[in-house]
């Protein structure tokens, strides 16, 4: 098994405005340089529902899929499938929890199932060079994001 | 950010056409500096500029063999993501703080 990536750090302020800031002002905080179109003026939104999509917006009003809601849960938990720039069959597991600590939130990310892509020789064996699951999803977005 | 230090952005090292087109000739197998240049349009010393970029990345390796040095792509691809997206949580966890913490709660109705 490939060791999750686990965050964990207090922020000041309430789990629902925690839960808040994290699903309906992400357009805010989440960094532009990790998008795939990186068009200034984007939006990042999420869709409020189990089944609903986290996606990014240009605004010419394109649409890229990142993910999709597998919980939703305010204002203490949210999950979801994480498949930015890549197909979805290679989508890994992004899990946050909101919880109440001293009158602020102690906010956990938990990222998994990078099992999924293949480990080692299982990867390199399904995709030649190792690279081909990677790089076409890379290459297509850095373009897209040059050719804007 | 200190954990960030010294590490290369995939993503940046890869909007370089020349890049791109070095990480598409090493698929094929291990080549050496002076091998790469012959196939592409630059220099010997862009290739090697362009192959440490790609080392920072953490997309391709290099070791030496006889006088030669030859390199490769970097054979954990998974790893290599996943320590790329580790830096990209890094970095939003630092700016979502800001974010939440710099902001009103908005009113709730109903």
């Amino acid at each position: 098994m490939i060791e999750p990536i686990s965050r964990e750090f207090l922020v000041g302020c309430e789990p629902a405005h925690a839960f808040d800031v994290w699903t309906s002002r992400t357009t805010t905080w989440w960094p532009v340089s990790h998008t795939v179109s990186a068009e200034p003026g984007l939006e990042v939104a999420f869709e409020p529902r189990v089944g609903g999509r986290v996606f990014e917006r240009t605004p010419a009003g394109e649409e890229h899929t990142w993910g999709e809601i597998v919980a939703w849960e305010p204002p203490s938990r949210l999950a979801y499938l994480w498949h930015i720039r890549r197909d979805r069959s290679d989508a890994t597991d992004v899990e946050i929890t909101f919880e109440p600590h001293d009158g602020g939130t102690l906010v956990r990310i938990v990222h998994t199932g990078w099992e999924r892509l293949g480990d080692g020789a299982a990867w390199r064996e399904r995709n030649v060079g190792g690279w081909d699951g990677v790089l076409p999803a890379y290459r297509e977005a850095c373009e897209t994001a040059r050719a804007s | 950010m200190a954990d960030l230090a010294g590490a290369g952005d995939p993503f940046d090292a890869l909007g370089d056409p020349n890049r791109r087109a070095i990480v598409e000739l090493l698929r094929d197998g291990d080549r050496s500096v002076g091998d790469l240049a012959r196939d592409l349009p630059i220099s010997r010393p862009a290739v090697s500029r362009h192959l440490r970029l790609l080392k920072e990345a953490g997309l391709v390796t290099d070791r030496a063999e006889g006088t030669r040095r030859l390199y490769r792509l970097h054979d954990e691809g998974v790893e290599a993501v996943r320590s790329y997206v580790e830096q990209v949580w890094g970095d939003a966890a630092a700016r979502f703080r800001i974010a939440a913490e710099n902001t009103a709660p908005t009113e709730r109705r109903g």
